[in-house]
């Protein structure tokens, strides 16, 4: 599914005190348990960071795709954070990450999981979308860069 | 030299971010360049972002193409990981 059927304005934020993997990544889980009633903040939590254990999701470029499978959900939600500084995520460039586009998604899914990744890496492949989402000052404003991406 | 080999994705979740990230990190230790070739579209096996928009599910064709010194071993080093599933269970 395309991220931008998934985002929705409430989980698209310019963030500024995010120092660490573990303070983005709890951020993220509080946005998506806000949409996920049936999960917990801290069951949202471990799926990302039982992820984030197989291997670092920083996939280059100052990008990292933070995602976890939650059991008998019903929908994928996806949360865009953008941290005003870059921090350390062990990407596969070794290079610092300040954009975090995170999915939680039903388990068995693959197909609709494969083709959700391919459309953030489309979005998230321009420089010229980069550069906008990296200048963004507002949670609406950075939306509206995904929403005409 | 110039070297091309097709296998077929075997595992079942495909080409997710985390057979991406092993294959990108594998192409990168070759200074042959690589290629994966879907149909009609085409990855830098370098780049995940690149990989992961190839969205290649269980049973899809890919052709791993390189160029460069060590591009026979880096075709052959590929179409094994692919082949062993990525080292996934299933």
């Amino acid at each position: 599914m395309n991220l931008k059927l998934l985002l929705q304005p409430e989980s698209t934020k310019v963030i500024h005190d995010c120092s660490s993997k573990k303070k983005i990544l709890e951020h993220i889980a509080l946005l998506a348990s806000d949409q996920l009633p049936d999960h917990s903040n801290a069951e949202i939590l471990a799926s990302l960071m039982n992820r984030e254990k197989l291997g670092s999701t920083g996939i280059g470029n100052g990008i990292a795709i933070p995602h976890g499978k939650l059991k008998s959900s019903q929908k994928a939600v996806a949360v865009l954070l953008v941290n005003e500084t870059a921090i350390n995520y062990d990407a596969i460039d070794n290079k610092p990450v300040d954009i975090f586009c995170a999915l939680l998604v039903p388990e068995d899914q693959c197909d609709t999981h494969l083709s959700t990744l391919a459309s953030i890496a489309q979005i998230f492949d321009d420089k010229a979308t980069l550069r906008k989402i990296r200048k963004a000052e507002t949670d609406q404003d950075l939306y509206k860069i995904i929403e005409a991406a | 030299m110039e070297i091309s080999q097709t296998v077929i994705i075997e595992n079942k979740l495909g080409l997710h971010a985390r057979a991406a990230t092993k294959l990108a990190q594998l192409a990168q230790k070759f200074s042959a360049e690589v290629t994966i070739i879907q149909a009609d579209k085409k990855a830098n096996a370098d780049s995940v972002m690149a990989l992961l928009m190839l969205a290649s599910n269980q049973g899809k064709e890919v052709t791993v193409n390189a160029t460069g010194d060590d591009a026979e071993q880096a075709v052959k080093s590929i179409c094994e990981l692919i082949s062993n599933k990525f080292d996934e269970s299933e």
